[in-house]
């Protein structure tokens, strides 16, 4: 039980890069490389906030959310607006990743640093497995935060524009979306999102500079699995990534994680490439 | 200056290449010293890599990071057998190159299905697996602590010395660099750029994306094993420290600064990341910031990288050249008229098809039939599902129910490269014209899969693929004869006015030889002289047996050129018949033209 408390935890984290990935792929059908690179950096702005300048938990997630938005948005200027082939985008968004990493790697070294989680890090017992408390807050985070957003996009305006935006554009805009504008908006929010989250992926992941790399590739596999633009998918596909990580860890050895992962995430593109949760869509002229 | 200009155009493209090829060779006789000697080799094993690459990024247009694993693949297979006894440097070569292969075709497989970002994360997740693989197989491979005890390499039972090894890299080196350019100058090449700017014009040309693309990266894969066997020799020892993740970024930089789409690019970008940055002081502490910043602007500010940018002058230099020579030649045989052979038409019949999207039913209920030897108009208001139609029987959609044939040949549910290798081929609403082609390239990709020669054919220069490219020559300016663009050539293709677009796409998809060709709005945004050529084409194909459809919204130029008309409505059939039945019919007045009774039908609703 221990280890499904911990691969769920692991999970989580997977599922809210892909979350990232997702709200950025709805609002303008591009791809961040660079959203587990945010994330990695919530986790040292965290880990600063609280270990070295000794703030209150609560102000050091505002700091992070509004320090990581700053630079999302600031990635969304030079690294996406000005490009329009999409190709691009893979490799501009990949290379704002890579310099994120290179300047935390410069800042902070190659060493991870224990990010404490401010609720304590005290082992529970909980249906007959030891689990810390940050493990069963991040599973409550990433399934609150799926049930609020997907709320939020069927009920407010502006999650009903963001999905009209995610259809088609073009007609967003002719009713009166500024598609421009809401597609930064949303941009910004994942670095908010990202920076504020720092606070429990942390704890769970240590704050280090390769954390992006290998965030990025388990939240694309969570993505795939689940579907693209699909929030509930991406809970699906926390689960058993974590899952699968975790155990083949634990059963084959520490070697096979990584292996399990990418066969599972051959077969899924093997079987279902449009994902579990999405209905396969036909290609257009 | 300009003269000179053209003298150095008229050698062939490869000379200047070759003579630097030349010159490295030689290199070590002049007096270049051990630590030069190993920075060039590193160089060029780098470009090897980035070649590789190239032929993903810049000419199938896919981003994949996998080549580091297979570089790894080619390194470790190398190391274990050279350790193994087997030191003879071809065998290894060989052997690597395979065990690259077998590495890009099984991680290709997956990733290329979804196409787009699901490469890049594949192959990417490929560069993270090398130290947990490389671990599980402790014994053989030494782990994280790297594998030791790598024999001499031999060539012909002989031990390589330094000197000999140098040369042998630059050897190799060449070799590739030639077979690339065969690739990449062939008719593959631009398939390849086909594939590139639209999967869907490509499937439309009879080109299966998914093998092409598969292709692209299993052929890439070569240098990188090649370059890995070399690697495992130049020091015989190696580690997963050779084969990380920020050296998968330096080859994705060197290949975007140096030029994704083009041969000679990637050796400039291997030698300034190799001479330059990594010689910089501090390299290790700011290496990734420079990196990823090259990927940045790199894919910002210039697209084509170092290669596009010399590309441009080249062809500024060349254009004033032309124009100071006074464009003495070019204009030889202009708008000769061409013949249109006998065309094997065949018989179009669409039985009761329906299509719906969602709750939204694009067709109901469509049958139609087009016969060889005749034009087959469809009309119909905007979103009346005449597009919706021909892309079903195009294969883009596949059908909810009912049957499409060609003769006896059902093609419903045929994927679109096949449905067009069996010989229906077509034009598309807004032109879809590849960039950086020329006129005479971009028609002739339309007979890429009607006539085949393989890649190696085309590295080789066999009999079969000269005599297919002279008649890909041929053909294509045949068929630009029939459209009038036949003095332009060795225009721009991308660049040509909206009207002479639209003329080479009916080019393109004659020169294939289809049973059945699909024109959707081809004579919107031609000229009179244009719509003349046109109608005038569209009657001979007619008389040539071709079986021709029409969607339109000319209603004139319907009434001029169609045998039958069938009129859409809401995604059925309204009507169908002769023009002359159709013209007069009172629901196509009023519901289609909006003539209430005795106008003389010019006010055309949809158009």
């Amino acid at each position: 039980m221990t280890i499904i408390w911990s691969g769920m935890a692991i999970g989580a984290v997977y599922a809210l890069v892909a979350i990232g990935y997702n709200i950025v792929f709805i609002s303008q059908k591009t791809f961040n490389f660079a959203q587990a690179s945010l994330m990695m950096l919530g986790a040292f702005i965290t880990y600063v906030g609280i270990v070295v300048m000794q703030l209150p938990w609560w102000l050091v997630g505002i700091m992070a959310a509004i320090i990581v938005g700053l630079i999302a948005a600031l990635e969304e200027r030079i690294a996406i607006r000005p490009v329009k082939d999409m190709h691009n985008l893979l490799v501009t968004t990949l290379g704002a990743s890579i310099i994120l990493q290179g300047v935390a790697q410069l800042i902070w070294g190659g060493e991870p640093y224990r990010v404490p989680f401010f609720a304590g890090d005290q082992v529970i017992s909980l249906f007959g497995g030891n689990v810390y408390p940050v493990e069963l807050v991040l599973v409550a985070v990433v399934i609150l935060l799926v049930i609020g957003l997907n709320q939020f996009s069927k009920h407010s305006l502006i999650g009903i524009a963001l999905m009209g935006m995610s259809e088609d554009r073009e007609a967003a805009q002719l009713r009166g979306v500024d598609v421009r504008r809401f597609a930064f908006l949303a941009f910004a929010f994942t670095g908010v999102l990202a920076g504020f989250l720092g606070l429990f992926v942390g704890p769970k992941t240590y704050a280090v500079a390769t954390l992006g790399a290998s965030l990025a590739l388990k939240g694309f596999v969570v993505l795939a699995i689940g579907g693209f633009g699909s929030l509930t998918g991406t809970l699906a596909g926390g689960l058993i990534v974590g899952l699968t990580e975790a155990l083949a860890s634990r059963y084959i050895g520490a070697d096979f994680a990584n292996l399990s992962v990418f066969l599972i995430l051959v077969v899924i593109l093997m079987a279902k490439p449009s994902g579990l949760f999405n209905r396969q869509k036909e290609r257009t002229v | 200056m300009l003269a000179l200009w053209l003298k150095i155009r008229a050698l062939p493209t490869w000379a200047l290449p070759l003579l630097l090829g030349i010159v490295l060779l030689l290199l070590p006789s002049l007096g270049m010293n051990y630590g030069m000697t190993r920075q060039v080799i590193l160089t060029l094993l780098l470009a090897l890599i980035v070649s590789g690459l190239n032929l993903n990024l810049g000419y199938a247009g896919e981003l994949a990071m996998g080549h580091i694993a297979m570089y790894a693949a080619g390194a470790y297979t190398a190391g274990l057998i050279g350790k193994a006894g087997i030191t003879e440097i071809w065998v290894q070569l060989l052997v690597g190159a395979l065990a690259a292969l077998v590495v890009g075709l099984v991680s290709g497989v997956p990733g290329l299905r979804l196409g787009g970002w699901s490469l890049a994360m594949t192959s990417f997740f490929l560069i993270l697996l090398i130290p947990d693989v490389l671990s599980i197989f402790k014994e053989s491979t030494g782990g994280r602590n790297g594998l030791t005890g790598i024999a001499t390499p031999t060539l012909f039972g002989e031990p390589v010395t330094e000197n000999q090894y140098y040369v042998l890299v630059v050897v190799i080196a060449i070799l590739w660099f030639a077979f690339m350019r065969n690739v990449v100058v062939s008719r593959h090449g631009t398939a390849f750029q086909v594939l590139k700017q639209s999967p869907v014009l490509a499937s439309s040309l009879g080109i299966s994306v998914f093998r092409m693309k598969l292709s692209a990266y299993a052929l890439g894969a070569i240098p990188a094993g090649l370059a890995g066997v070399l690697f495992a020799n130049l020091d015989m020892f190696i580690s997963p420290e050779a084969f990380t993740f920020t050296v998968a970024m330096t080859v994705l930089a060197a290949s975007i600064f140096g030029g994704s789409a083009s041969v000679y690019g990637a050796l400039v970008g291997a030698g300034v990341l190799q001479f330059g940055l990594n010689q910089a002081t501090n390299f290790q502490e700011y290496g990734l910031i420079i990196t990823g910043g090259f990927l940045l602007f790199g894919g910002v500010l210039f697209s084509g990288g170092i290669a596009g940018v010399g590309q441009k002058i080249v062809r500024k230099l060349d254009y004033k050249a032309a124009e100071q020579a006074g464009r003495s030649k070019g204009s030889s045989a202009e708008n000769a008229v061409a013949d249109v052979e006998v065309l094997q038409g065949a018989n179009l019949s669409v039985q009761t098809v329906s299509k719906a999207f969602g709750g939204n039913k694009a067709l109901s209920q469509v049958s139609l039939e087009a016969k060889p030897g005749a034009v087959t108009a469809i009309i119909g208001p905007n979103g009346s599902g005449k597009t919706t139609l021909l892309n079903m029987i195009s294969g883009y959609y596949e059908t909810d129910e009912g049957v499409i044939a060609l003769d006896d040949l059902q093609i419903q549910g045929q994927p679109s490269y096949k449905v067009a290798r069996s010989g229906v081929s077509r034009t598309f609403q807004t032109p879809n014209i590849p960039k950086n082609l020329s006129v005479i390239e971009a028609v002739e990709s339309g007979r890429y899969s009607t006539q085949r020669a393989s890649i190696l054919q085309a590295v080789f220069r066999t009999p079969k693929f000269r005599r297919i490219r002279r008649e890909d020559r041929s053909e294509a300016q045949r068929v630009l004869n029939l459209v009038g663009l036949g003095s332009q050539l060795n225009a721009d293709a991308d660049s040509l006015p909206l009207g002479n677009r639209r003329l080479l796409e009916v080019a393109r998809s004659l020169i294939g030889s289809p049973k059945v060709i699909l024109l959707d709005e081809v004579a919107s945004g031609l000229d009179e002289d244009e719509l003349d050529v046109l109608a005038d084409l569209i009657l001979r194909l007619r008389e040539a047996g071709l079986t021709v459809v029409i969607v339109e919204h000319n209603f004139q130029l319907v009434l001029r050129l169609a045998d039958v008309i069938y009129v859409l409505a809401q995604g059925s059939v309204m009507a169908h018949g002769a023009p002359a039945e159709i013209e007069k019919n009172p629901r196509v007045m009023e519901e289609y033209l909006g003539i209430v009774s005795d106008s003389d039908g010019t006010s055309l609703v949809g158009a």
